[in-house]
């Protein structure tokens, strides 16, 4: 794909002033206050005049249905601090309570929030910008109906719904040092959008984000998770990011891409527990813009919030393409930056414990997981049929048996774990030699997917062995056609 | 230094007892204890052998079930995934017959393709299982640093094998229920979870969406202006805002001079006025400047920060130390006039004031109890466990003299048990005390850290290989000896169980005990030998015996037995009954000594006193104060108060050395330090440089106090004991205390104290043939001299090798002793062994 260089873009930014005065209660880590440091600083760095500045409208129930259940949405909308004792059961339910506490003004700032997302989607798909930033979005654990840390609706879900409107694949990464599981599960089955998310695994909150989570039914091998240990620096970051991310465009081929920024990645983060520098996590910011896709940028965790200001202010610069001194201008929140006002911080002594043999054998593993998408290397890039199975049979009538078959239709006799019709009729007499025709499944993988697989399994033991034995011969694409559309 | 220096999140070592493996830790947090000590609160990570033996099983099974697909391990998963199982179920699932099939195919952890037999045994010792529980540990317990990661499937475990000290984990073990859990959230599959997914418009389809709707514009870039005129503007703009000032009563008041009131104009709120008012004018200067100063007058534009009076400052600040920072309570009790919203910003803009600074350097002093790193410096002491002797195993003279036992014993301990080497620096008595297993110094190494043995060859495991008959390769006995198989401790039966309930049924059936279930680990066995009326006849009559005070002397040079019960029953053949009984009595009757009375009078005739009729005054007490006292008192009793109690002088703990440190220098600002040496005692200890954090007992003592050292009798005494007992003293004769060799060399230097945490060790030198022959060239009164002063090499003249060999029983100890120092704070300043000394006596 073709890469651009680090260009003039035009960006709008969306950012309303009553942001910074949402408070999540005493002890809690999250400041939506940090939007507004960031702000300030765009302001007296002089960005802020090369931006189209937007406030956004404050997204209605409606709109956050979309993805949100209704009732939900309406808990959402009616608690309050003063009368939370009223909802016991329900904040039980959605998960409002401890890490999603009720504050005042939870759904001002849930709407606030959301609605900067979507109108910067809106923005995007009138081609009326190629860059939008909100900072004041990224809430990506937030779930369909149920709240998750510190997220109550999630923005970056009702975003790339709306690109979807206009673009036939999202791509979504996410480098919060948390899994974004909340997008992730949000578009686990479909393979329109594509969740990369690199985050540190392993008794680290949320406790999903596994390597072999790759998405299940039509979205098996559209979610791709980078597992990562303590201590990511630049460096690091970059060798796995880079490769990652431009394989992922290589082969999904998205039209548009949404970045969460979360800037708990940094190093120092109060819970974070990566190595990153500012310049590092913008990095990912730059490398992204040089594919020149409409790309929207969110914001997400942060929690040392001088840094979270420093990080976002940096990368807004690198949006717009311009460089700005490391020397801090003055303005309101000066003091938070000492002792050395600078912009750009120096990562911490802590070890790194993700070596490069280990990040080497993660990225195998994903390239290996990649190579199972329909756009393979070397081959003409073609659109996604919108429905596999309906135009099929078309589609194979048309193609010359004896030629090598095109990687399409290969990838089409590839089932899904999740799209196998093993209905009764299987196991009934003549049709179950039909059987052997079907091209096996892929089974490099271990792990079952969690979709209806289950069924198959337990109904097919016998055959499990010969679906082993099946594995070596994956790899040749079989001429026959499956009699069985 | 780095080594030594441990952060909160740090992977440790934590020794709990000498004899087993570390404990594998995390750091959550480090306290300093108001005695100065500092507090480790640590997670805990179990090792293999720590879990009941079924969660043992099911983890294997559970691991096999992530690398297939079977539905077998479907089952397992969902037993294993999604709730946690506790022993009792996992016993149960364990003995289910799907999953005892498994137990046929492959066990292995993932990634264990193409590994060896002895690499899959270790690799067993790598795993952890990770805990929620949290425990508090001393920091001075920590041994060394280790990583803890979660495994990755891609990864090989030779990786870890290859990196010491390095552990993977992959489930959670619950050490209270005694479940285990993996690790794992899960992405949930259905409609309930996943988004519908919005179509893509055709072709001519309107998106309803209206950007005008969404957003307003509030600044666009295309504005026609440059940077400098933008400048121009924000410039007036403030100055607008300063006259405003000037002109507004309550911004006068406060701010009282011009500077303030500019600086005030020139706060963010204003230039975003500014920007917001261009933008309004279509980005003409002229209206924008119009609408600055409208016919009401200048605008002027307050932030919190400016909008709060002095008052309500100080009441937030007041509220702020009552409440927190619960901003809705603060509101309802303080500040009800005010909103959330203005707080809230208030406050943010308050954290940059100076007040809030001050307040944060109170804070601060009162948070240095809490540590971000924690200096431990190596751990030298020596393992009860070591092996003092170079040429034998400790305990093997005892079971031989009481001739009970054969030679293969011996042949048997002198291997190390777990790699078979008879060479070795170092030797540690390990395992059940009765069977006298021992290891080499790098196998010791590997058990304390990896809680194993590196290969799977002991603890009978030939008789568990051969019971599983062909099968049983090397694969099994890797697997049974990482089960930790519960084994009997009765002696001479060892048996192996699986279960542990299968140990305790064995134990109550064949040996009527219901206790020793558990392998119990004796530190040392207690006997005695009893002569029977044989054994002492055989004393006198067989010529091998002969030679008591050698056998007494080497108790582990063997007895030939047949040889001795052979002379002896030719020397009884020819004997009778009573002649029999004869020889025995004559072996075991007590001297008639008379009573004490007379044995007095004979001691005060050989005294040349006349035997005095009545009273024998030189048997009456000295009185106490005719008694010869002392040139110099060793523990000197402390003075008494005047209610009789003794005054103790006071121990200063570190927190009050260092708060009267901080009394007596004035008070300096405090400085944000760099993330390494926050309050750390590492601070402390380049101050003193001296190591930091020991116990208070071996605390640095600038001014030895002179009572703790010996006196110079006590000292001969102990020097003397030394010698008559064939040992080299007691190697804490030596240490200083706070860690600083003593110079052996002389008495004048440092003064000695003995540590009287450490009780003597029970040692012995074991004198070789020179050894031997340099002694016997020595006269009598060289040898006492030696005795008493054994630090200083003898002059015994013509023996050349007597310096080096014996008279240096200090000496030759001399390089050990300094390597026992409890906390060297520097490099041991150990000299090279001296030529000729074949293995030093000490090795740690």
């Amino acid at each position: 794909m073709a890469m651009q260089p680090h260009s003039k873009k035009r960006v709008c930014y969306y950012y309303d002033s009553d942001i910074g005065n949402y408070y999540y209660g005493q002890g809690h880590p999250m400041k939506p206050h940090r939007i507004r440091m960031t702000h300030n600083l765009l302001l007296n760095y002089g960005l802020y005049r090369k931006m189209e500045i937007y406030r956004p409208h404050k997204a209605t129930a409606d709109e956050m249905t979309k993805f949100h259940s209704d009732d939900y949405i309406r808990f959402l909308r009616s608690i309050r601090p003063d009368n939370m004792s009223e909802y016991n059961k329900q904040m039980q339910r959605f998960n409002v309570g401890e890490d999603c506490p009720v504050f005042d003004g939870l759904y001002e700032f849930c709407q606030l929030s959301a609605g900067g997302s979507v109108a910067a989607a809106v923005k995007l798909n009138k081609q009326a910008s190629e860059i939008c930033i909100n900072w004041g979005g990224g809430l990506h654990h937030a779930k369909k109906s149920e709240a998750s840390g510190f997220c109550y609706v999630n923005d970056i879900v009702l975003g790339i719904l709306e690109l979807l409107k206009y673009h036939q694949r999202v791509l979504y990464i996410d480098i919060d040092v948390h899994h974004g599981d909340g997008v992730e599960e949000a578009f686990y089955t479909t393979d329109r959008v594509m969740t990369v998310s690199f985050h540190k695994y392993g008794e680290y909150f949320p406790g999903t984000g596994d390597l072999r989570d790759i998405g299940a039914g039509k979205g098996k091998y559209y979610a791709v998770n980078i597992p990562l240990r303590d201590g990511m620096d630049d460096e690091s970051y970059e060798s796995i990011f880079v490769p990652i991310i431009s394989k992922v465009m290589e082969t999904f081929q998205p039209s548009a891409v949404v970045l969460q920024c979360g800037a708990d990645s940094l190093t120092g983060d109060r819970l974070g527990c990566f190595n990153l520098t500012v310049r590092g996590h913008g990095r990912c910011v730059e490398l992204v813009k040089r594919f020149g896709l409409p790309f929207l940028l969110v914001g997400g965790g942060g929690y040392t919030i001088r840094n979270v200001s420093r990080c976002w202010t940096y990368e807004t610069s690198v949006a717009l393409g311009v460089e700005i001194a490391n020397e801090l201008p003055y303005n309101d929140y000066f003091e938070y930056f000492g002792p050395d006002f600078k912009l750009h911080i120096s990562p911490s002594n802590m070890s790194n414990q993700n070596t490069p043999e280990y990040l080497e054998k993660i990225k195998n593993r994903l390239f290996e997981n990649l190579r199972m998408l329909p756009h393979a290397p070397g081959v003409q890039v073609q659109a996604i049929p919108e429905d596999a199975v309906n135009d099929e049979s078309e589609d194979e009538d048309k193609v010359d048996k004896d030629e090598r078959l095109p990687q399409s239709e290969k990838d089409k006799r590839i089932t899904g774990d999740g799209e196998l019709s093993d209905s009764e009729d299987e196991g009934e007499g003549g049709r179950r030699d039909n059987r052997s025709y079907r091209t096996p499944q892929p089974r490099k993988r271990p792990r079952l997917d969690k979709d209806g697989s289950t069924i198959k399994d337990e109904i097919k033991t016998e055959d499990s062995k010969d679906d082993v034995k099946n594995i070596s011969s994956v790899e040749e694409p079989k001429k026959e056609l499956p009699p069985n559309p | 230094m780095a080594a030594n220096m441990y952060r909160v999140g740090d992977c440790v070592y934590f020794e709990t007892s000498s004899t087993s493996p570390y404990q594998i830790r995390r750091i959550e947090e480090l306290n300093k204890t108001p005695s100065g000590n500092v507090e480790a609160k640590v997670m805990c990570f179990y090792r293999r052998r720590d879990l009941p033996n079924p969660l043992i099983q099911l983890a294997d099974k559970h691991q096999m079930a992530q690398s297939e697909d079977s539905p077998i391990a479907m089952k397992l998963k969902k037993i294993c995934l999604k709730t946690p199982v506790g022993e009792e179920q996992a016993a149960q699932a364990v003995l289910d017959p799907a999953l005892a099939a498994m137990e046929e195919e492959s066990s292995e952890l993932p990634g264990t393709d193409g590994l060896a037999p002895k690499q899959r045994h270790q690799a067993k010792h790598r795993e952890l299982f990770l805990s929620r529980h949290v425990e508090t540990l001393p920091a001075t317990h920590i041994r060394g640093k280790c990583t803890v990661t979660l495994l990755n499937e891609t990864e090989s475990l030779l990786s870890y094998l290859n990196k010491d000290d390095a552990f993977f984990y992959c489930l959670v073990f619950d050490p209270s229920q005694k479940t285990l859990l993996a690790d794992k959230g899960e992405i949930r599959v259905g409609s309930r979870y996943q988004t519908e997914v919005t179509n893509l418009l055709k072709d001519g389809e309107e998106d309803v969406r209206n950007s005008e709707e969404l957003e307003t514009l509030v600044w666009t870039p295309e504005h026609g202006l440059t940077d400098r005129q933008i400048d121009q503007f924000l410039v007036v703009s403030r100055s607008v805002g300063t006259f405003a000032r000037a002109l507004d009563c309550s911004s006068s008041v406060k701010q009282p001079s011009l500077h303030m009131s500019a600086a005030a104009a020139s706060r963010d709120i204003t230039l975003f006025h500014a920007m917001d008012t261009l933008h309004k004018s279509g980005y003409s200067i002229e209206s924008a400047l119009s609408s600055l100063v409208p016919a009401s007058g200048p605008v002027l534009c307050r932030d919190e920060m400016e909008e709060w009076s002095a008052s309500e400052a100080n009441l937030f600040e007041e509220a702020l130390d009552k409440y927190g920072k619960d901003f809705a309570d603060i509101r309802q009790d303080f500040l009800p006039w005010k909103t959330l919203k203005n707080l809230v910003e208030y406050y943010y803009m308050w954290k940059t004031t100076d007040r809030y600074v001050q307040q944060k350097r109170v804070k601060a002093v009162e948070a240095e109890s809490k540590l971000k790193q924690v200096y431990i410096p190596n751990y030298n002491k020596p393992n009860p466990a070591l092996i003092t002797s170079n040429s034998s195993s400790g305990k093997a003279p005892a079971v031989l003299n009481g001739g009970t036992n054969g030679t293969a014993t011996v042949t048997a301990a002198q291997l190390c048990a777990s790699c078979q080497v008879t060479n070795s620096n170092q030797w540690y008595t390990w395992g059940p005390q009765h069977l006298q297993y021992r290891l080499c110094g790098s196998c010791w190494q590997y058990w304390k850290k990896y809680g194993g043995l590196k290969t799977a060859g002991v603890f009978g495991e030939t008789e568990v290989e051969a019971a599983k008959g062909p099968r049983g390769e090397g694969e099994d006995t890797a697997l049974s000896v990482s089960h930790r198989p519960h084994r009997c401790t009765v002696l001479n039966c060892a048996k192996e169980f699986k279960l542990r309930a299968h140990l305790a049924r064995h134990v109550a059936t064949a040996h009527g005990s219901g206790e020793g279930a558990r392998p119990v680990m004796k530190t040392r066995a207690a006997f005695y030998l009893r002569a029977s009326p044989f054994t002492r006849l055989a004393r006198r009559l067989t010529r091998a015996l002969r030679r008591p005070r050698h056998y007494a002397r080497s108790p582990f040079s063997p007895i030939n037995l047949t040889q001795v019960k052979h002379e002896c029953s030719a020397a009884m053949a020819g004997l009778g009954a009573a002649e029999l009984r004869a020889a025995g009595a004559a072996a075991g009757a007590a001297r008639v000594r008379g009573p004490v009375g007379a044995v007095a009078a004979r001691l005060a005739a050989a005294r040349g006193t006349p035997p005095a009729t009545g009273r024998h005054d030189w048997l009456t007490l000295t009185p106490r104060d005719a008694m010869p006292h002392p040139p110099h008192v060793a523990f000197p009793k402390p003075p008494k108060a005047p209610d009789g109690s003794l005054m103790y002088e006071r121990v200063l703990s570190r927190a009050e050395i260092e708060a009267r440190r901080a009394e007596a220098a004035p008070a300096q600002p405090l400085k944000r330090r760099a993330y390494d040496d926050i309050n750390g005692l590492d601070r402390g200890a380049r101050e003193g440089g001296e190591c930091a954090a020991p116990p208070p007992a071996k605390r640095p003592n600038k001014h030895p106090a002179p009572m703790q050292r010996p006196s110079r009798e006590q000292y001969a005494a102990m020097c003397a004991r030394a010698q008559a007992t064939g040992q080299p003293l007691p190697a804490h004769v030596f240490t200083h205390v706070n860690g600083k060799p003593t110079n052996i060399s002389g008495r004048g230097g440092r003064r000695h104290v003995i540590s009287w945490m450490d009780a003597p060790d029970d040692l012995y030198f074991r004198a070789n043939e020179t050894a031997k022959v340099a002694r016997r060239s020595l006269s009598c009164g060289e040898l006492r001299r030696g005795a008493r002063a054994p630090w200083r090499a003898l002059r015994g003249g013509a023996a050349a090798p007597a310096p080096l060999h014996h008279g240096g029983a200090a000496r030759l100890s001399a390089p050990a002793v300094y390597s026992r120092c409890t906390y060297p704070a520097r490099p041991s300043p150990s000299p090279p062994p001296p030529p000729g000394t074949e293995r030093r006596l000490y090795f740690w």
